[in-house]
């Protein structure tokens, strides 16, 4: 089941020497400074390689199409952004990447494929549990369980067994610390982590989510529910994750995604209609409809 | 380079776990196995339920063919022909001491006579009763001679059923010596009711005679003192004539009466159904005729309900509408309070106060224009029925009130936007709206209320007859049966595998039916009504 | 319209209409109130009535004996010219110390002295197993009825046996608790069952009976639960068995026993079903006084509900009697409202703390 590519390790950005044991995927420390605040697109990286392969996929729920024929190839530890009108399948395509639309009745992808590292994950012998531990994802409404901080964080290293308290007390505060949280929460771990403030919980779930150490971190709207000040919060996070994470992330709000992504996919009616750096997407799109939207003409 | 290279290896994407797999499944497969075995314990015991049911009850109709055949094949039935007859002149007989009682009054409060006087007055009258009740005396006779012998042969063959029985037990256990010595004495019908059927002469003889006699009584009568009585008194005469004229016909029953006529199946079946008697260990015939007991359990369901109904629906639409919310969070509580009284504490306070509270109530003079009142027996339809109301109108408050609270606020916001006041949105607007809601609420509290067992058991009266609906609303005051009472009272004391003991099961199954029923239409409605609010 | 001077055209104005709804809203509240008046009045009888059944003038106030005694016959005589009211014991031993007594025709009232001890412990028994049962069956059902089902004809099989089930009358599952439990049946000659009058035969009867109410009540509690909760832990790699047992029925769990306890209410109050398989009309042993353990499961017991059934029904009513009747009401009417009372303030309680 070894599908390392080789080539992909070249063409990765280079891991800064603190990085843990081997064997382990790695979590750095955020870079905070530059690369958090910089426009990634002034950035002047490494062309990306391939993380997730989108091939002509149809999704329906029921007898209801939802998408129809995308083709989007996602680049690892870059962010790209779904963008388009509410129901234009943007949400639908994010939950297909952890099959998290398996729980919805009648739903299913009913032609396409989806290959994580070229791993195609609606094959039958793909174990769902074993997915979503390596595509982690963050859900519009905050939801952090009624458990404390600590608990929330450690929840999904308990399911896999781990209950070295000194490693729990590590990957906690790593996460926290990676979820830009630490300083806010440390000396509260043991309160719940539903008496924290809106932007603190989404930030939480995002803790959470990169303490089981995925290599994708999708999210769905993020934001919708934070205000300004907690978003710029969440988005600066986003700009860290970057450096250790693919992440996608659906949203509403255009200039989130101008902001904060280096690719960005309009969807619109379940079709992509177009799929470009987020610059480009912004200043000089290809498509008509691109443009109305992106232009604020409709959605 | 290399170094950080070799400690970034990026895992493999390998997300096709082996996990461990029994008999194909999962371990989580089989937890979710696990709990669906335990929904679906809600569907094995309904189908045990009814297989139970089905399984104890159904041989009843099996026995019950064959006691209707000895009815008849014992000359019971014979019997029982002339028998109506003096029945018949029973009830005659109570219709001419009702007259008496009206002569008496008549003469007591109209005439103001002293006792002595007013029966004194009467005497002719008495003269007359006394002539027409002796008048039957031959044929009563005849009657009860007949009853002994038709219950010998029964009796017969009851034993030798029981020596076969011995015999094939015997056998069973291989002892064949003793069984050969058990000694059956088969029944002949044929030869044991010769002497029956020889005194159909006898009564032709006896018939006639009583002709004679009732109608040189009548001729005799003195005549009434009153118009209003008068016409009493010809209605009397007429019942008489009509009396007489069935003699004919009796006598035609018993001279085309064939023992070895068959009984089919379905009458063993329509026996049940609409059988008006329920009459168990009798020395004569037992009869199994579901029809007083589901008419008793109909009678005090209705009273309950229309208690309950107006009560219950009323005070749910004053919570849910009219009341404030302190009220609210007072009143409902206090409702569900009510509706956690044990069933057996209502009947025990039934029995205590609410019987006794009643009967003295329709004692007052100021209430004798309700029908039926006043009344003497303690426990009735009228007890038994309110204190269902007060077990039923939690059933139906709750329901109810749901179904109001369903309906959109929208509704109840356009009709106050266009100047209706409060009870006219109530009435036009939040009751229609709720209406299917309510009448299944209404429905499942039939389903609460023919089921309850432990009230009608101690409150309703416990007589098994059918009331006497010739009474008019009156008829709420009479003692009846249920069908719940009836299994609970009779099923510690009967024979395992007996006719009577599956008779219950079949009215049990009954009961089952009747409540899959109410529940299918309450359900049926409660859908209609989704679809209707879209 | 008829504006007075120095109103305005919306000024309040008495009419025909208004009174009309203010008089039938006054009937609306009238029925409601005597509806509450009606339970409250019921309830204040037995109350009143059994107080003093239980209660004595001097210390300790209450009559322990009523509920630590077996039920005795109560004997009522009068000798030498003063009358006496004894119960069984008590009535040898006076008559063992007169012996002249002994000729005294005596009026005897059956189980009208001592007290409702096994009574007690019956229902007790009876409540614990069959809740047992009940709620081990009926969450497991609602587990899957709320988590892993998806609709389907086996489903709706299932819901539909469910709200069947809620409407069979009590007395129906006592006929099928007695042909099923008590009595057995064979299948290619093995016995199944058949334990007679016994406290396992009442158990599974009670827990047939109320499990409609525990699943619809666990499926409610279950519900209540944010989906998100769900889809946190799946997303975090858990399994759905992982996510259900920590990330669902803890939050559900309080829920769950809550709605639960009003099932106990029935249980205990319900005595068709256990009148033909597992009460006894009076039984000299107590339960835990059995030769082997086995024999503790198929053993028949007393019960309050049919105790009560028994007392009001089988033995007249007068003075002498009155104690045991109103007195076992009273503790029986006691220990439902109080189960049923826990029940109400439980969930409006955790209605008010479990807002996600």
């Amino acid at each position: 089941m070894v599908t390392s590519v080789p080539i992909l390790m070249d063409t990765r950005p280079s891991a800064p020497s603190t990085a843990p044991a081997a064997g382990k995927p790695t979590v750095r420390p955020p870079a905070v400074g530059a690369s958090a605040v910089a426009s990634p697109a002034a950035l002047n990286l490494p062309a990306a390689t391939t993380l997730i392969d989108i091939e002509q996929v149809d999704f329906f729920y029921g007898a209801t199409q939802a998408l129809a024929d995308i083709n989007l190839k996602i680049d690892d530890r870059k962010v790209t952004a779904f963008i388009g009108p509410s129901g234009c399948g943007k949400s639908t395509l994010l939950r297909c990447l952890n099959r998290m639309n398996d729980l919805i009745e009648g739903a299913r992808v009913s032609r396409g494929t989806i290959r994580i590292r070229g791993v195609e994950i609606y094959q039958p012998d793909v174990d769902v549990i074993e997915l979503r531990k390596r595509v982690g994802m963050v859900f519009q409404k905050s939801n952090p369980f009624p458990k404390s901080i600590y608990e929330n964080i450690t929840y999904g290293l308990r399911l896999q067994g781990r209950s070295d308290k000194s490693d729990l007390d590590a990957v906690v505060e790593k996460s926290l610390r990676g979820a830009a949280l630490w300083d806010e929460v440390k000396d509260r771990l043991d309160t719940s982590g539903l008496g924290l403030s809106g932007g603190q919980q989404q930030r939480l779930c995002i803790a959470r989510a990169i303490a089981v150490e995925p290599e994708v971190i999708l999210m769905d709207e993020p934001c919708s529910a934070l205000d300004p000040v907690a978003t710029a919060k969440v988005e600066e996070l986003i700009q860290t994750l970057r450096e250790n994470y693919t992440i996608v992330i659906v949203t509403h709000n255009m200039q989130q995604a101008a902001r904060c992504s280096d690719k960005t996919a309009f969807f619109y009616m379940g079709r992509l209609i177009e799929y470009a750096d987020t610059r480009n997407i912004f200043t000089n799109p290809a498509n008509p409809q691109t443009e109305a939207y992106v232009s604020g003409r409709f959605g | 380079m290399s170094e950080s290279t070799a400690t970034r290896e990026p895992p493999a994407f390998a997300v096709s776990k082996k996990r461990l797999r029994l008999l194909g499944l999962t371990l989580d497969d089989a937890i979710k196995v696990f709990f669906g075995g335990n929904a679906f314990v809600s569907v094995i015991v309904l189908a045990l339920i009814t297989i139970f049911l089905f399984r104890e009850g159904f041989g009843f109709f099996g026995q019950n063919r064959q006691n209707l055949r000895i009815y008849r094949q014992a000359g019971l039935e014979y019997v029982d022909f002339i028998r109506t007859q003096t029945d018949d002149h029973t009830a005659l007989t109570r219709y001419l001491s009702d007259l008496r009682l009206r002569q008496l009054s008549f003469f007591l409060q109209e005439k103001k006579l002293s006792l002595a006087d007013a029966n004194a007055a009467l005497a002719a009258f008495d003269d007359f009763a006394d002539r027409f009740g002796t008048a039957i005396d031959p044929l009563r006779a005849m009657v009860s001679d007949l009853t002994e012998q038709a219950t010998e042969i029964k009796t017969k063959f009851i034993v030798a059923g029981d020596k076969r029985e011995e015999r094939r037990q015997l056998t069973a256990e291989g002892k064949t010596a003793d069984a050969a010595a058990v000694k059956i004495d088969e029944v002949n019908f044929t030869n044991e009711l010769k002497p029956l059927l020889a005194t159909l002469p006898t009564y032709r003889a006896v018939n006639r005679e009583l002709e004679q006699k009732l109608k040189g009584v009548l001729d005799t009568a003195p005549p009434p003192p009153t118009p209003e009585l008068a016409v009493r008194f010809d209605r009397f005469k007429d019942l008489v004539q009509i009396y007489v004229a069935g003699f004919p016909a009796v006598e035609k029953n018993l001279e085309t009466w064939d023992y070895l006529k068959s009984v089919p199946v379905s009458q063993a079946f329509t026996a049940f159904v609409f059988g008006h008697e329920w009459l168990t260990a009798s020395f004569w015939q037992d009869w199994y005729g579901v029809v007083p007991l589901f008419v008793g359990s109909l009678m005090v369901s209705l009273v309950a309900l229309v208690i309950a109904v107006p009560f219950g629906v009323g005070a749910a639409i004053y919570v849910n509408q009219i009341a404030t919310a302190a009220e609210q969070k007072f009143i409902k509580p206090c409702i569900e309070f009510i509706s956690a009284i044990p069933s057996v504490v209502l009947g025990f306070f039934g029995i205590a106060v609410l019987g006794q509270a009643l009967r003295l109530l329709s004692q007052q003079s100021w209430l004798s224009w309700v029908p039926g009142f006043p009344y003497s027996e303690r426990l009735n339809i009228l007890t038994a029925g309110c204190l269902l109301a007060l077990l039923a109108v939690p059933t139906i408050f709750t329901l109810a009130e749901d179904a109001l609270n369903n309906v959109p606020r929208a509704f109840k916001e356009a009709s106050f936007a266009l100047g209706a006041s409060r009870l006219q949105t109530i009435v036009k607007i939040i009751v229609p709206a709720s209406l299917s809601g309510i009448v299944s609420a209404v429905l499942l509290g039939l389903g609460r209320v023919i089921g309850e067992t432990m009230v009608v058991l101690l409150c309703a009266g416990n007589r098994i007859a059918i009331p006497d609906f010739s009474a008019g609303l009156a008829v709420i005051t009479q003692p009846v049966h249920t069908m719940t009472g009836i299994i609970a009272q009779e099923m510690g004391e009967v024979v395992r595998g007996g006719i009577h003991y599956r008779a219950l099961f079949v009215v049990g199954l009954l009961l089952f039916l009747l409540s899959l029923l109410i529940n299918y239409v309450a359900q049926g409605i409660v859908r209609r009504y989704r679809i209707s609010i879209g | 319209m008829n504006i007075a001077a120095g109103g305005h055209i919306f000024q309040s104005q008495p009419n025909a209409a208004r009174r009309w709804e203010h008089a039938t809203f006054w009937l609306f509240r009238a029925a409601t109130y005597l509806v509450l008046g009606c339970g409250l009045s019921v309830f204040a009888t037995i109350v009143f009535k059994g107080t003093r059944a239980l209660v004595k003038p001097e210390a300790p106030f209450i009559n322990t004996t009523f509920f630590t005694d077996a039920p005795e016959t109560l004997y009522v005589f009068t000798f030498e010219g003063k009358g006496y009211a004894q119960g069984d014991r008590e009535h040898r031993a006076f008559i063992a110390a007169h012996p002249a007594a002994a000729r005294v025709k005596a009026e005897s009232y059956v189980y009208s002295a001592g007290g409702i001890f096994p009574c007690i412990v019956g229902t007790f028994l009876l409540v614990v197993g069959s809740m047992a049962i009940a709620l081990t069956l009926g969450v497991c059902a609602a587990i899957y009825l709320n988590e892993y089902a998806r609709d389907g004809a086996f489903i709706r099989f299932v819901r539909l046996a469910i709200l069947n089930l809620a409407g069979v009358p009590s007395i129906v599952f006592g006929l099928f608790g007695f042909g099923m439990f008590v009595i057995g049946f064979k299948v290619f000659g093995v016995q199944f069952f058949g334990w007679n009058v016994s406290l396992a035969a009442g158990w599974f009867t009670l827990a047939f009976m109320v499990l409609p109410v525990v699943i619809t009540a666990s499926e409610e509690s279950l519900k209540a639960v944010p989906m998100g909760f769900r889809a946190g832990s799946l997303a975090l790699g858990a399994t759905k068995w992982q996510t259900i047992r920590k990330n669902v029925l803890p939050y559900a769990l309080p829920g769950i026993l809550t709605s639960s306890i009003l099932g106990i209410a029935r249980v205990a109050g319900e005595t068709a079903p256990i009148m033909f398989t597992a009460a006894y009309v009076v039984r000299d042993k107590l339960p835990w006084d059995v030769a082997k353990v086995s024999d503790f499961f198929f053993q028949g017991v007393m019960a309050l509900p049919y105790h009560i059934y028994v007392v009001s029904s089988k033995i007249p009513q007068n003075e002498y009697t009155e104690r045991v009747q109103y007195g076992t009401a009273f503790v029986f009417l006691l220990v439902v409202a109080l189960i049923a009372a826990t029940s109400i303030l439980l969930r409006n309680k955790l209605r008010s703390r479990y807002q996600w």
